[in-house]
């Protein structure tokens, strides 16, 4: 077997260096320094970005259709009578480092079993680590009341893994595919320790290793040439820059820095629009988030049904995207966001308030206050941003405008805001929800669930608690899209919790000579683009 | 001169003691930890990261850990950039942001200083005012303004400089004039004014009534004496240089510490923002030291005992 590798290696370097003449480099800005490279650590898009073309996880999500695809699992089956799901591994994922030294280390079943329990160790401290406490005996070892022992995740032989849940969670292959769940390196990281993430010590199983990391400059990942897949990976090369200035990047992308600016300046967006050349660089896809005014009904006069419906009938969605936002985003009646599993289409259905001038006028008189007398001033509070601030005032213009009423807005540092909103939320705050995993669970569960710590709303209705309990061990897909759209009408239509505004879009300059994918969960798969000739 | 230069330098530590807990203080006074997040932690895994950064010890035991730690120099883990340490943080930023702030300083000194003179020396003549209204854009142009429209002439027409980012002395042009530009004008004006002042004196028109000759009039005599009152803006300008270069290194993508002193502050990264601000303080208090040394350099009279 190692004979096979290294001959595969040869051949492969063989083939790299005749093609070094014609070697494609992608030039692309993550905006910023990833703060972690650890994926037990890792917590933000740009550093998952990274963190998808260094590591394997057990699968992966299709970018076009988030279907779940094997990749270090070649496949799986669950065991209703147990709840466990087995994992059967590729024997020809190997373990390398930016120099080729490890050669026919292979990646096996233990080192999935090492990734989750060092995931869950409370010693790491992940922050992420509840997001696997469906698995059993996860829980009690993270918060030190049981052992890794008892955790339920086993290798049972060098390719096979076995992961127990507590319940028969039909989304889990789906997280599968995070990369919490990314087998990892137990000798780089025995021996470096905090550091084993640098260029110099990290040892990496993906499409690209790290083959240099200028904090805050720069960094560079190579073709790994062990990569089981690498006959399709086609560029050789990506070179990432850490430009955190958008008109910035904007000027080096049209000076041919940039292969691809996927964040253009909100100023510029007309001008992108117009121009013959960038026009038809410019392509926008869905992006997994949803954004929200929340209101907090214990408070007056929101304490009214009839208040908050006709606020939520006051928004001119549409309005806002074509003069505020202008980056093509969905108007939302509905929480969870297309492209999720659970998602329903609240615009086309009926679902939520659209803008009803009219009904807002008739909902405001219900509630007591005909023509907006009488109506206590209303405060919207967003963290300090221009951003919020120019959809806050779009939001209170259309509240004065539509119902004669006097809105306030305030703000407060990002810290201090998400203190107040958990403690003492103002009557209406802004939030915002990015999917972890494309399953409707990870928006209607893991937010409202009145159990949850991101529920600022702090909504509690038991009969949407046991619609969304009932969807999260539900095996039955039907059964399961069926009670998330219970959950969204009693949610965004009956209650009112909250006002959904829009679901995001990326907005994308491409280059045309650069063949690409488009992930609407974070993270783009180099591996799978390509750059012709230009 | 050199006890005082001593007595000086220790009193720098009870000004480093007094600011380290104003700010430990502070920072822990402000609602918010580490680890707020939009998504909230669940409490067992807050404890784990308190447990981890030793945040659940008393406020006490914390801050005499940090200052332990700080004179050893060893200060801390970053919590927001979690595989690296402050002291990684220092050693791979700060000579970055050091190297833009010195040669801005540089600029501001070799460009503002002589124009300020040639313009008191020119006075009411076209350079005089030519420079004066120069020099008044430059104080009333932000860096946020300045910057982009540099790239777009220079880097983007002229194709004479990189756009942005950081590596070689062609990268250090544009940032460095974007971040002087605000000082080389306080420079050029206050130099003037100065100047204008000093040759009304009576020793300058002793000189000139020796027969000495103008240009040994205006630098030998006049120029030195004007100096003063630009040394003692040079002293803070130089600190304002060093540690206001955020807004120049997100233009220009420079990989330098000035966002640390502002992200480590919305972060609430403790370790981070307690380095910065000493960074910052030992600066101010370093700067102001060679400025008074300077004092007694540039005048005679001038001592201290």
């Amino acid at each position: 077997m190692k004979r096979l590798w290294l001959l595969a290696l040869a051949v492969a370097l063989v083939a790299g260096v005749c093609a070094v003449g014609q070697a494609k480099t992608l030039y692309w800005n993550l905006a910023t320094e990833p703060p972690s490279l650890d994926p037990s650590l890792a917590t933000d898009t740009t550093s998952h970005q990274v963190l998808k073309q260094l590591f394997v996880s057990l699968c992966q999500f299709d970018d076009a259709t988030m279907d779940v695809l094997p990749d270090l699992a070649k496949t799986w089956e669950f065991d209703a009578t147990t709840n466990t799901w087995t994992f059967h591994l590729r024997n020809d994922v190997y373990w390398t480092d930016r120099n080729w030294t490890l050669s026919g280390l292979p990646v096996t079943a233990e080192d999935v079993e090492f990734g989750i329990k060092r995931l869950l160790a409370p010693e790491t401290a992940s922050e992420y680590a509840y997001v696997m406490y469906l698995i059993k005996g996860a829980e009690a070892y993270n918060t030190g009341a049981g052992t890794a022992d008892d955790v339920g995740v086993k290798a049972i032989d060098k390719y096979t893994v076995a992961i127990t849940l507590n319940f028969p969670a039909g989304y889990f292959p789906g997280m599968a595919a995070l990369w919490l769940c990314a087998p990892l390196p137990k000798v780089a990281i025995e021996k470096y320790g905090d550091k084993w993430t640098e260029a110099q010590n990290i040892v990496t199983n993906g499409p690209y290793v790290l083959g240099e990391w200028v904090h805050e400059d720069h960094l560079i990942l190579k073709k790994n040439v062990a990569y089981y897949d690498r006959n399709n990976v086609k560029i050789d090369e990506v070179y990432c820059y850490m430009v955190n200035e958008q008109s910035t990047a904007m000027a080096m992308y049209e000076a041919g820095k940039l292969d691809v600016n996927d964040n253009p300046p909100l100023e510029d967006m007309d001008r992108i629009k117009t121009d013959p050349v960038l026009s038809k660089e410019l392509a926008q896809a869905p992006r997994l988030c949803t954004y929200r005014y929340g209101l907090n009904s214990s408070k007056p006069p929101l304490d009214n049904i009839n208040v908050r419906k006709a606020l939520a009938s006051s928004v001119d969605r549409q309005s806002l995207i074509d003069n505020v936002l202008k980056g093509n985003q969905l108007p939302a009646q509905t929480w969870t966001c297309p492209g999720m599993f659970g998602y329903v289409d609240g615009v086309a259905l009926g679902i939520g308030y659209p803008f009803d001038p009219e009904q807002a006028r008739k909902y405001l008189a219900d509630a007591g206050y005909p023509g907006g007398a009488g109506f206590p001033e209303v405060t919207i509070m967003v963290n300090t941003s221009q951003g919020h601030q120019k959809i806050a005032e779009f939001v209170a213009k259309g509240w004065q405008d539509v119902l004669g009423i006097k809105v306030n807005i305030t703000n407060q540092e990002w810290g201090v805001y998400l203190n107040t909103c958990s403690v003492d939320a103002p009557q209406v705050f802004r939030m915002g929800w990015c999917a972890d995993y494309p399953d409707g669970n990870n928006f209607m569960n893991d937010v409202f669930h009145s159990g949850s710590g991101n529920n600022y709303e702090k909504y509690n209705n038991p009969a949407y608690d046991a619609l969304v309990e009932k969807a999260a061990v539900s095996t039955d897909p039907a059964e399961r899209r069926d009670l998330y759209k219970q959950a969204e009408i009693l949610i965004c239509e009956t209650d009112v919790a909250f006002i959904p505004i829009y679901f995001y879009t990326y907005n994308q300059l491409t280059k045309p000579y650069v063949v690409r994918t488009f992930a609407s969960i974070g993270g783009q798969t180099w591996k799978d683009w390509d750059i012709l000739d230009h | 001169m050199f006890s005082f230069i001593v007595r000086r330098i220790l009193w720098t530590i009870p000004v480093i003691l007094i600011v380290s807990s104003i700010t430990f203080l502070l920072m822990h006074s402000v609602p918010g930890s580490p680890f707020t997040r939009e998504r909230a932690l669940p409490p067992a895994i807050q404890k784990n990261l308190e447990a981890k950064y030793h945040l659940n010890d008393p406020l006490w035991k914390q801050y005499i850990d940090y200052m332990y730690g700080f004179v050893r120099l060893d200060f801390g883990p970053s919590i927001a950039y979690r595989s690296r340490t402050v002291n990684d943080i220092l050693a791979q930023q700060w000579p970055v942001t050091a190297t833009l702030g010195g040669v801005a300083f540089l600029f501001a000194v070799c460009i503002g200083i002589p124009l300020g003179v040639l313009s008191a020396v020119k006075q009411n003549t076209l350079i005089d005012n030519g420079s004066m209204v120069a020099a008044m854009l430059g104080v009333s142009i932000p860096a946020i303004a300045l910057g982009p429209f540099l790239i777009w002439i220079f880097a983007l027409k002229l194709k004479w400089f990189p756009v942005a980012t950081w590596g070689s002395p062609a990268h250090v042009v544009l940032p460095a004039l974007t971040l002087s530009t605000a000082y080389l004008s306080r420079f050029a004006r206050i130099t003037r004014a100065s100047m204008l002042q000093v040759v009304r004196e009576e020793y300058i028109l002793a000189a000139r009534a020796k027969g000495l000759r103008e240009i040994v009039v205006n630098l030998r005599h006049a120029f030195r004496n004007a100096l003063i009152p630009v040394t003692t803006i040079a002293g803070p300008a130089f600190a304002d240089i060093v540690t206001g270069s955020l807004v120049v290194e997100q233009i220009f993508a420079i990989p330098g510490i000035g966002k640390y002193y502002v992200q480590s502050i919305g972060n609430r990264d403790y370790p981070v923002i307690m380095a910065t601000t000493l960074l910052f303080a030992l600066i101010i208090v370093v700067m102001n030291l060679l400025v008074d040394i300077s004092y007694a350099m540039l005048d005679p009279r001038i001592r201290y005992s």
